[in-house]
Parts: C-alpha cells; structure tokens; sequence
C-alpha cells in the first residue's frame, strides 16, 4: 500500500465523569479510519466518550528516557 | 390487490432486497475480510459482519410483521434471492470492498431519502441501522480510496470490480425510483433521483467514469 500507517492511541470514558483511560492503540492511514477502527476493535464497553490522538501529535511535558536507551535501545 | 396491498408489497420487496444484501455482505465479510490486508482491517470486517447480519435480521422481521407473520420469528436460513450477483460473487479484498461500498452507498441514499418523509414508523425502525452503517461506508470508501492508488494491477482490478458492484446498484436504484406504489405511500418525493445521487458519491472517488463507461 502506499498510503504510511500512522500509531494512534485511543482515549475513552465509560460514564459520564469517570476517569478518561488510555485504552490501546490501532494503526490506521488516516484518522477517518482510525476511528472506525477504534469503534469496531474496542466495542467491550458501551463508552461515553472515546476519542483518538494521533501519537506524533501528543505534546509531552515530560518524558523519561526509554529502558535501555544508553544502549541504543529505541522507543517503540 | 388495494393500492396499500400494492405498496405494502412493494415496501416488502424494497425490504427483502437490502436485507438479502446485508446478509450476503455479512457472509463474504466473514469469508474474505479474516484475510485482510492488516490486522486492524480484519478485525474491523468481523465486527461490520455482525453489524450487516443484524441490520439483516431486523430487515426480514420487518418484513415478517408487513406479511402479518404472528408470534415467533422464522429462522433466517439464506438469502430470498434478490441479492446483488456482485456481492454473492465477492471471492477477494478486492471485490468485498466494491460491493461493501456500492451497496451501502446505494442503500445509503435509499434510507436518507426515506428519514425525510413524514413516516415516523419508518424512521424509527432504521435510524439505528443507518447510524451503524455510516461507519461501513467510511471504512468501505477509506479502502476504496487506497485500492485506487495502489499499484500494478490493483487499480485496475479495483475500478473493474467496482463499476460491475455500481452498475448492479445504479440499476436498481433506478428501478426503485420506478415504484409509483412506494412514492403513493409517500416513502419517497416525486423525483427522489437516486442514481443521480449515486453517481454523485462515485465522482467523490474520482471514479465517475466507471458508472457511464458501459
């Protein structure tokens, strides 16, 4: 395929007013699909709310070295 | 038969047909989507094979309860036979997802014009199913968009596969329009002009040329 695959990671809450929680990830073309994908692969709960951020696009505040980094050892 | 016998008859037919689809659709969705190109992929034509055997299933007992069938449901053991030969011919990733996307584009544009007429009833047995298949096209026309820009035979082969799915559906789009019973009942306006509205969800692949290539 042509088209790159891009890592979203998917957010979602249960109830209204409960935690959000990092509940996986899918890797999708494009975010139209990443969200199908999201709905058809994490359907365990009826969530409230789910919502998917594109990995790249997640502006860390902190971020600790990965294990074994000094080895050369990169982050997934 | 009455005029309401007559469009009761042609609202069943209407029926049996998108539901005999749906079922086929979920059946090839199982066969051929569990080797799809990527794991996401497959998973997601598992979970939209059960979302198309349900929306078939509420189909036919709509059906049933138009032809006054009292009581426990029939089991559904196959199609009625008015099912796109298209779609009973999907064999490849390919082929599924010309027909996954035809029909449901097409059945589509059938439902939307039915929600907006005055026919509550109607509207409250398929918004559900028209919510969930949103999804299917989405997913069907991101695929669609990818098999189109693939390379060597891929497009090709895509294009060929689609415009036979598009040309089954166009043509009975236009034979529902036909239905001087359903347009009685007032299912749907005067001109609803579903094959134009057809066409007009295939210029959004670039594929307009597919339709009237034949």
């Amino acid at each position: 395929m042509i088209a790159e695959k891009i890592t979203y990671d998917i957010f979602a809450r249960i109830n209204r007013g409960d935690n959000l929680m990092h509940i996986g990830t899918v890797e999708a073309e494009n975010s139209e699909l990443a969200k199908v994908y999201a709905t058809f692969t994490y359907d365990e709960e009826d969530w409230t709310e789910m919502v998917v951020v594109e990995r790249n696009k997640l502006n860390w505040v902190k971020k600790p070295d990965w294990l074994f980094s000094e080895k050369g050892a990169e982050a997934l | 038969m009455s005029v309401m016998e007559q469009g009761t008859h042609s609202l069943i037919e209407l029926l049996e047909t998108i539901a005999d689809n749906k079922y086929v659709l979920g059946d090839r969705l199982v066969e051929v989507g569990v080797s799809g190109p990527n794991l996401e992929a497959t998973l997601s034509a598992i979970a939209m094979a059960q979302g198309e055997l349900g929306h078939a299933r509420l189909l036919y007992n709509w059906c049933f309860d138009l032809k006054g069938v009292k009581g426990k449901k029939p089991d559904i053991q196959a199609q009625t036979g008015k099912a796109f030969q298209t779609a009973v011919n999907v064999q490849n990733w390919i082929s599924l997802i010309a027909s996954l996307y035809a029909i449901n584009a097409a059945i589509d544009i059938v439902f939307q014009t039915v929600l907006k007429t005055s026919h509550s009833k109607v509207a409250s047995r398929i918004q559900k199913l028209v919510r969930e298949q949103h999804d299917h096209i989405i997913y069907a026309e991101n695929w669609a968009k990818q098999l189109l820009l693939d390379q060597g035979a891929v497009p090709y082969r895509f294009q060929e596969a689609l415009r036979e799915a598009a040309e089954e559906a166009k043509a009975w789009l236009a034979k529902v329009e036909k239905s001087e019973e359903l347009k009685k009942e007032g299912y749907f306006p005067e001109t609803p002009s579903f094959p134009e509205k057809f066409e007009k969800r295939l210029q959004q692949l670039n594929a307009e040329q597919l339709v009237q290539a034949k």
